[in-house]
């Protein structure tokens, strides 16, 4: 199973002990949403690529950097290497000449508004990614509960984010189970397309099927336990925000108050100066 | 006596299938044990899914007569709301899971939290039914990381600790090997001898000739009769004509009655009635 | 007898645990798409199922939901957008059951809902791709290489996008609608709660 998809499973497995995973979620949640805004509020690589070293620092002192760059090794480097290339040659807003490039007897002109292009949205991407990363790896499931909770969410938007997450695991060894069974049964994993299609199929099929009869008798478990009550539920874990939290908030602030005045002052590009494309122009 | 379950002229068919149910009309009294006996396909399940509302709420169907449950009539009150009035335990423990619940502890206190009881009511009465079920120094476990035996007396714990009137088992045992099967039944026998309200539904007809009071056979979505267990019990060949397996004590002494001459009296239901009658006859 | 159907709450209550299977399943979609290398993304699978089996707003928050999770715990915050996308395909199927265009034994039905999940809901993705995303070439080297080509003979970005995202949008959903249409045709009637 790929790196991404295995993310979601570590949970399972993974506690950790560091002053990141000590945090409240609260501040956790918010750094995350911070980051990823100011990711799409600047266009400036040096700056971006900020974002993502202070995210990875972070990750590197939870203890989980290895696990964040490997994900981002799969879902965003790829993307420099194709936008990077294709991009400087093609970017149809492309003027300024940064060199040309000699291959096969071709000539090929790279120019620096493709470039920086290619370069800037793979490196927002990554902010987002790893900042969601650093958030949900080093959160605990109950202390994830009790943030929807202070956050005043409808209860039935929590358990429905809760029941989502559990069900995860339990489909996958699902899935393991009929597959083992089909190929014992002559499903071949070597196969043209269309073949690979109905593979697909013969997985997928007694997988709803089972699926829907646990919603019915998951449904009736909840319902027997009063979910629908009309009452305000009680949350059965605590948070607490300490003097560590408050630090950490106080220091979002104290960024934030820096950026705008780089904003105030230079734009949306304060270190490399870029200009920004209107796409649509 | 009073009567904390009630089926009052009772019929029921599924949207999908006739008169699973017919003519259904018998009471459990507090403190009793009433146990569920017939064969498959009698319909024994249906009659649990009366007792919270599943059945109409969940699964429908045509109704006639009245199911009260601790005084409420379960056609007018959502299976929530009787969530606090009756606890149902099923076969397969997995299948009674929130789904939601990270540990034992969280697991038994989810029904409590999703009825607005503050926390230190929920740890108390979480911490009494763990102790009951005797799951103690498991409450941090993953539910998912116990035995069959033990979730099972997992399910039986969440609905101990809502404290209901009645608690309905629907062959609890039945997917469980017999280490479970031992722990379940063991749990089972002190709730009777503490008063508790039970309606069980077994195959262990060994075991529930020992904790029931009183014994329903069903057959066909009809009662064939309600009466004391060892009255019942004791209907042997009626009870093999339609395919329930008597006690084996009681067989044997049946056995021996017609094909062998020897009569005893009275059939015993529980091995130590057997002992003690067998022992009165060789003795003489 | 009195007739009874599902009560409303027992509904409600259905729709809290088949909108996280319909997210659940959209997710478990993708693995099983890596196991069978079958030529799908296979995430939005379930969407067009749930909506099959459960109605327009059932189908439509159990894909929100899947974008949302995947958004908080591994794509990233921007990617809660394409819970937006996975609305449409809800939306999309369900006014394909409404025409009766799903009828996989008249094939020539479907082409309706071809066209909707080909080149109209295409436009929709290009829109997110490039707004959301920076409109870059995607990461894999056949739409990479449309997306070049196109770029090189014309000149338009957006252009160069939806043929790209066509590329990829037309396998997947097309394939993807037949498969839901073909398990709901496999699914007891007792489970379906859309009346056609
Ligand atoms: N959900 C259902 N829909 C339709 N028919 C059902 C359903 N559940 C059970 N039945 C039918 O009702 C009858 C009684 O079933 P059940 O109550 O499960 O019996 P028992 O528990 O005694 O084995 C059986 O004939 C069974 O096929
Ligand atoms: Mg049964």
């Amino acid at each position: 199973m790929g790196v991404v998809r295995r993310v979601l499973l570590d949970k399972r497995v993974l506690t950790g002990d560091s002053i990141i995973h000590r945090l409240d979620p609260r501040p956790k949640f918010f750094f995350f949403l911070w980051i990823s805004v100011l990711a799409y509020v600047f266009y400036d690589y040096v700056l971006t690529a900020l974002f993502l070293l202070v995210i990875l620092a972070l990750a590197a002192a939870a203890g989980i950097l290895r696990r964040i760059l490997l994900v981002l090794a799969v879902i965003v480097l790829p993307g420099f290497a194709f936008a990077i290339p294709i991009l400087s040659v093609l970017f149809p807003w492309n003027e300024t000449l940064m060199f040309k490039l000699h291959i096969l007897g071709f000539e090929l002109p790279l120019y620096y508004e493709g470039f920086t292009w290619g370069l800037s949205w793979p490196l927002k991407i990554a902010v987002c990614v790893s900042s969601a990363l650093l958030f949900y790896l080093t959160t605990e499931p109950g202390e994830l509960i009790a943030l929807l909770f202070k956050l005043r969410l409808p209860y039935k938007f929590i358990y429905m984010v809760t029941i989502t997450l559990q069900l995860i695991p339990l489909l996958l060894d699902e899935i393991q189970t009929i597959y083992q069974a089909q190929l014992s049964r002559g499903l071949r994993t070597k196969a043209n397309p269309v073949k690979r299609i109905w593979n697909f199929l013969a997985l997928v099929i007694p997988l709803t099927l089972s699926s829907l009869m646990k919603v019915q008798t998951r449904a009736i478990a909840l319902e027997s336990r009063g979910f629908s009550a009309p009452v305000r539920k009680t949350c059965l874990y605590d948070i607490r925000l300490r003097a560590g939290d408050h630090l950490f908030f106080s220091a979002m602030i104290a960024v934030t108050l820096l950026l705008a005045y780089l904003y105030l002052l230079y734009g949306f590009s304060p270190i490399v100066h870029l200009k920004f494309y209107y796409v649509a122009g | 006596m009073e009567a904390v379950v009630s089926f009052e002229e009772f019929s029921y068919s599924y949207p999908t299938r006739e008169d699973v149910l017919v003519d259904i009309d018998f009471q459990v009294h507090r403190g009793e044990v009433l146990g569920v006996i017939g064969p498959n396909g009698a319909g024994k399940s249906t009659l649990c899914r009366c007792l919270n509302g599943l059945i109409p709420h969940f699964y429908g169907g045509r109704i006639r007569g009245k199911v009260i449950v601790a005084g409420l009539d379960t056609q007018e009150h959502s299976t929530a709301e009787l969530s606090m009035k009756v606890g149902l335990l099923f076969q397969d423990p997995i299948e009674q899971l929130s789904g939601v619940a990270l540990t034992v502890e969280e697991e038994v206190g989810f029904g409590l939290s999703m009825l607005g009881y503050p926390k230190e009511v929920i740890g108390e009465r979480v911490a009494e039914a763990i102790e009951r079920v005797g799951l103690k120094g498991l409450e941090g476990r993953s539910p998912y990381e116990l035995s069959g035996g033990q979730q099972q007396r997992l399910a039986l714990a969440t609905v101990l600790a809502m404290r209901p009137e009645v608690i309905a088992l629907d062959e609890p045992t039945a997917l469980l090997d017999p280490i479970g099967k031992y722990e379940v039944f063991g749990v089972l026998r002190e709730l009777a001898s503490e008063g508790s309200t039970l309606m069980v539904v077994e195959h262990e007809i060994e075991e529930l000739a020992y904790i029931a009071d009183r014994i329903l056979l069903l057959h066909g979505g009809r009662i064939l009769s309600i009466d004391e267990s060892k009255r019942v019990l004791s209907e042997v060949s009626r009870l093999k004509e339609i395919g329930v397996d008597p006690p084996s004590v009681t067989e044997l002494t049946y056995l021996l009655e017609r094909e062998v001459g020897v009569a005893l009296g009275e059939y015993p239901t529980t091995l130590p009635e057997a002992v003690r009658l067998y022992g009165e006859v060789l003795r003489s | 007898m009195t007739e009874r159907e599902a009560t409303a709450p027992a509904a409600r209550i259905l729709a809290v645990v088949m909108i996280p299977m319909i997210a659940a399943l959209n997710y478990v979609g993708g693995v099983l798409v890596e196991l069978t290398k079958a030529p799908i993304w296979g995430d939005t699978w379930a969407t067009m199922l749930g909506t099959l089996i459960s109605g327009l707003w059932v189908g439509a928050v159990g894909g929100f939901l899947y974008n949302i999770i995947m958004a908080f715990t591994v794509w990233g915050l921007p990617a809660w957008v394409w819970g937006t996308a996975n609305i449409v395909v809800a939306l999309i199927t369900w006014i394909c059951i409404r025409m009766g265009w799903d009828d996989l034994r008249r094939p020539w039905t479907l082409i309706p809902a071809f066209i909707l999940f080909g080149p109209i809901y295409t436009v929709y993705t290009t829109m997110v791709s490039i707004l959301i995303f920076g409109g870059g070439p995607l990461w894999k080297p056949l739409p990479a290489a449309i997306y070049a080509a196109v770029l090189k003979s014309t000149g338009n970005f957006w252009l160069a996008n939806y043929v790209q995202n066509l590329s990829t949008e037309i396998p997947d959903k097309w394939i993807s609608y037949i498969i839901s249409l073909l398990i709901v045709s496999r699914v007891p009637r007792r489970f379906i709660l859309v009346r056609r």
